[in-house]
């Protein structure tokens, strides 16, 4: 009896610290529409701050308190709106998730920056009043912490509650998520309160992150802190994102089943603390199964200002063969590890490429990627390879296998997630990514299963050998390399086969307006569920491949925050392009790697000023978040305004020709060993980079000097640097549509002042 | 028997109610109008029959089939379309494969034998019967509004209806445009047997090609009839067209 009470106890106050934090997720979720995936960074930022402030330098409590609390936890969360979030009305829910989880990578990255994780002494966090303050009720031993959390807890509870239904700005920032223009209208200041709830938010964040850490009690992880406190996702979603009373009823839940496992589960079971932390996970997946059916929302903003542009099918097999050609080529000019690296970033490439497929072209969102690419190594590992040591090779079955695997554990995830919007997915499947991570990758213990003894995850690395496919065996560095290129580049055409085919567009279709295809008869939830299973597959397929390369993996290969990662880096490469992947890839798995190297090379080499390379090293981990953050102002990515740039190009021949005769010559100067590998890297980056632009620069110039012509003058200064012509104003009838709306279109009359028409 | 009838339908949103007893029927062939000042619930209702909205009681018949608590999808396989008052087309595909890919859903859900169509052909087909044909190749986000209510239109009839819900189609409209709309209403309903119901505030519209005209205000229908009727209904004209002279 006293182990139950003492267990209730401290499930109620961790369900207490959840609470805080999921209800900081509702604050601001109900007044700006965005998930905050970064909530966990900030409680895990906040917490590490405190530690800073009161053990690092030994400030008194109320000090620190005040100013993690009080100031600097409402500041970032302020800062966070005014200069990200904000930038993100009018984009689709996908530039809002990663933009968000791009700023929990970043705080991530920020963290381990700060506060080296390997550092000498591990970094502990006391109690309140320590750990000896302790008051005994009913017989029970409990802290002051816990005491102090959970009356925390219920204050919080009743003061938000209060705060939204009986006050005139708790009214009017429910309000402003319904809709902002007309709350504005009615003299409501949206964007201020959405400003407030947001450091409102990073306050319950902070709050939660300093409460929980000692709760834990290991030593400080900053990984482990941020998952921590995502755990606090399924409180929120048990509410909706919406209700209060119900996000504490699952966060108490969340809180008490913890502890109970804990004490009640029998001592032969070796799977209990992994258990244990997938909980809040497994309840996600369960709220999801029973939350009732989502309303049919057709688009939510009017025109996305995301565009992407499918290229032709004959564009599609000139960029493959160009590809192919292209590395083919290099590789014949490759060291044997940058080989290795070009072909990790090539199967990363092909995980990227399952993301295009289902957020690209169908608008979902799958935020575990390598997750599927873990399951297709475990089925390899187990049914996929023949023969032993170093004469051991994957099967074609094996793959085969491992990708139908893949699809069917995709089918399973999806399907309570389907009936609700594109959100609810996404966090479906990151549940699946920590599930994965916290109770199969570490699953070293031999069981029995259907009467066969079996490991899944031996030794906590799996050894997985390259393909061979009948008489060609592609073990060599090489001959892999051109395997994953070659497979790259046909599942790239494939997509955008796709794309133009009937499934394509009733893909497309489904992402732009669900309630128009519901009403023309479509079953979203079908059509979602195939394109789910075939990205989960190809997923799969490149986890698989990602596995041959690497040799042997262990569980951090398939870690969520890589995926996260990954899907960024894909959205800001452009998640509507196969070309986007590939970027995604070979960034991810090629150019932050060579930077890091070149940079510690050099931090050797240059020793005195070392300070300098040393923080470029940490800057360069933080890179791909800022890129990320930074997606609201362009949600098409990167790779629009090179298609865009190429398409220049292709106009201006004489240019085209130069940059590919140029690169060619370095090529052929390299291939004869004239030139070293890396003033080739060099010379092609000055190439690629720097030739373009300058030469369009002249190129321009003497063009417009030969017709005698004057470059175009930009709009906004029209009637200011020359006069406006008819040519203008009938433009501007097209632009703003007035025949529509019965209006006579201007008409400029001759000898009248040329001024802009009111 | 009707093709369409709503049986005392009401919809609550939280304590507001959006629609309170609503009944009314379509006939094949026909072209009922639906106004009222705006808040009224019109579209409220389209959602209701369309399945978008679930309704807190009354019940709806398709056919005399009862639908009420049939999914979208499901409704929209036994002969219903819709319009909508915002904009919902396929905004990354152009305006002829909106109305293609239209075809392509259908074709996924009629039956085998049962008349899969050839959605290309069936697209132009339509594409020249709306008069879309200039705009055919562009990106549906360039075109104008009035333009893309048409292609709206020509989307709902590639799946063939028997009754088609149209949200406001004339508004964004030039007056040489709405005329010709009309026209084509009436070439549906006539020649297709095509049961059409319009919410819409040009009146010039309404009442030129509505057999029928229902008035709702407040989520109340209060008045029903011809044209004539419902002009001259006191009622009416206090609700929402204003003293006669300053009708139209």
């Amino acid at each position: 009896m006293q182990q139950f009470v003492q267990y209730t106890i401290l499930g109620l106050v961790l369900g207490g610290v959840y609470f805080i934090a999921a209800s900081g997720l509702v604050v601001t979720y109900t007044t700006s529409g965005i998930f905050n995936f970064s909530q966990g960074a900030i409680a895990m930022l906040a917490a590490f701050t405190y530690w800073q402030f009161r053990w690092g330098w030994g400030w008194p409590a109320p000090i620190a308190l005040f100013v993690v609390l009080g100031v600097l936890a409402p500041a970032l969360g302020a800062v966070l709106y005014q200069v990200v979030m904000k930038n993100l009305r009018g984009t689709s829910e996908v530039t809002k998730i990663v933009v968000s989880v791009g700023v929990m990578l970043g705080f991530l990255a920020l963290a381990t920056w700060i506060w080296n994780p390997t550092a000498s002494s591990p970094r502990r966090f006391q109690k309140f009043f320590g750990a000896n303050s302790i008051v005994e009720i009913f017989g029970v031993r409990i802290t002051w912490h816990e005491i102090i959390s959970f009356v925390l807890a219920l204050g919080i509870a009743a003061g938000i509650r209060f705060l939204f239904v009986r006050t005139r700005s708790g009214v009017a920032m429910r309000a402003v998520v319904d809709d902002p223009e007309l709350l504005e209208l009615n003299g409501g200041r949206p964007e201020r309160l959405a400003t407030i709830s947001w450091a409102g938010g990073a306050f319950l964040a902070a709050l939660a992150g300093i409460l929980i850490t000692p709760i834990t009690g290991s030593s400080m992880s900053a990984n482990a802190l941020t998952l921590l406190v995502i755990d606090a996702f399924a409180a929120a979603m048990f509410g909706r994102l919406k209700s209060l009373p119900r996000t504490f009823i699952g966060a108490i839940v969340l809180g008490l089943t913890n502890y109970y496992v804990v004490a009640y589960s029998p001592s032969s079971w070796t799977w209990t603390s992994a258990f244990r932390q997938s909980i809040p996970m497994i309840m996600l997946f369960i709220i999801l199964i029973i939350l009732p059916q989502d309303r049919l929302r057709g688009a939510t903003v009017l025109r996305t200002r995301e565009r992407f542009q499918m290229p032709t099918m004959r564009t599609a097999w000139i960029a493959a063969l160009v590809l192919i050609v292209v590395v083919f080529s290099l590789q014949t000019i490759m060291q044997p590890s940058p080989m290795k690296t070009l072909a990790y970033g090539m199967t990363l490439a092909i995980i990227a490429l399952s993301l295009v497929l289902l957020t690209g072209l169908a608008g979902e969102i799958n935020l575990a990627a390598l997750s599927f690419g873990a399951i297709g190594t475990i089925v390899v590992f187990h049914f996929g390879t023949t023969g032993t040591g170093l004469d051991s090779r994957m099967t074609l079955w094996g793959i085969i296998l491992a990708s139908l695997v893949c699809a069917l554990v995709g089918a399973v995830v999806a399907l309570p997630a389907l009936r609700l919007r594109g959100l609810y997915l996404a966090l479906a499947t990151m549940a699946f990514g920590v599930f994965v991570s916290k109770m199969v990758l570490s699953e070293g213990n031999p069981r029995r299963l259907f009467g066969r003894d079996f490991t899944i995850f031996p030794g906590g690395t799996l050894r997985i050998p390259r393909p061979q496919v009948g008489p060609v065996d592609f073990n060599s560095d090489k001959a892999f390399l051109t395997l994953v290129t070659v497979l790259f580049a046909l599942l790239a055409i494939g997509l955008v086969a796709i794309r133009h085919s009937g499934y394509g567009r009733r893909l497309a279709a489904m992402k732009d307006s669900p309630a128009a295809c519901a009403t023309l008869g479509m079953s979203v939830v079908r059509l979602k569920l195939s394109v789910f299973m075939l990205s989960a597959a190809v997923a799969g397929l490149g986890g698989v491949l990602m596995s041959a390369q690497l040799g042997a993996v262990s569980a951090e290969r398939f870690d969520i925050f890589l995926s996260l990662s990954l899907l960024m880096v894909t959205v800001v490469g452009g998640i509507g392009y196969a070309s986007g992947a590939l970027m995604a890839g070979l960034f991810l798995g090629c150019s932050l790697i060579a930077m890091t190297n070149t940079l510690t090379k050099l931090n050797v080499d240059y020793a005195s000023i070392q300070a300098i390379f040393a923080f470029m090293i940490s800057a360069v981990t933080v890179l791909p978040a800022t890129i990320g953050i930074t997606m609201g102002k362009n949600p098409s990515g990167a790779v629009t305004d090179i298609v865009k740039g190429l398409n220049d190009m292709k106009q201006a021949k004489p240019l085209m020709f130069t940059v590919i005769g140029l690169e060619v010559g370095f090529w052929l100067l390299t291939a004869t060993d004239v030139l070293t590998n890396w003033n080739f890297v060099i010379l092609t980056a000055v190439n690629l980079f720097l030739v373009p632009p300058i030469g369009g620069a002249i190129m321009k110039k003497r063009a417009f000097a030969k017709f005698g012509i004057l470059p175009p003058t930009p709009a906004e200064f029209i009637g200011i640097d020359r006069p406006y012509t008819q040519g203008d104003l009938d433009e501007m009838e097209i632009v703003l549509g007035l025949d529509a709306l019965g209006v006579a279109a201007p008409v400029l009359h001759e000898g009248e002042p040329a001024h802009a028409p009111a | 028997m009707p093709l369409l009838e709503t049986v005392g339908v009401k919809v609550r949103f939280g304590g507001n109610v959006a629609l309170d007893d609503v009944s009314i029927s379509i006939e094949p062939g026909t072209i009922t109008g639906l106004i009222g000042p705006n808040g009224a619930g019109k579209t409220t209702l389209f959602n209701a029959i369309t399945g978008l909205q679930s309704v807190s009681s009354g019940s709806i018949l398709l056919n005399g089939k009862d639908i009420t608590k049939f999914a979208p999808h499901k409704r929209a396989r036994l002969g219903l379309a819709r319009t909508f008052q915002r904009l919902e087309l396929f905004t990354s595909l152009s305006v002829r494969d909106n109305i293609r890919v239209a075809g392509e859903i259908r074709n996924r859900w009629k039956s085998i034998g049962g008349g899969r169509m050839d959605a290309t052909a069936e697209a132009d087909r339509i594409i020249d019967l709306v008069g879309l044909r200039d705009v055919a190749d562009r990106e549906v986000g360039e075109i104008p509004t009035g333009k893309a209510r048409v292609v709206e239109l020509a989307r709902a009839l590639m799946i063939q209806p028997n009754l088609l819900l149209l949200d406001e189609p004339a508004s964004g409209q030039t007056e040489d445009e709405t005329e010709q709309f009309g026209k084509l209403l009436r070439t549906l309903a006539a020649e297709g047997g095509l049961g059409i119901c319009l919410v819409e505030h040009d009146m010039d519209l309404v009442m030129n090609v509505c057999e029928t005209i229902h008035v709702l205000e407040f989520g109340r229908i209060i008045s029903s009839g011809s044209a004539e009727h419902v002009r001259s209904d006191p009622l009416v004209i206090d609700a929402y067209l204003g003293a006669p002279e300053s009708v139209g």
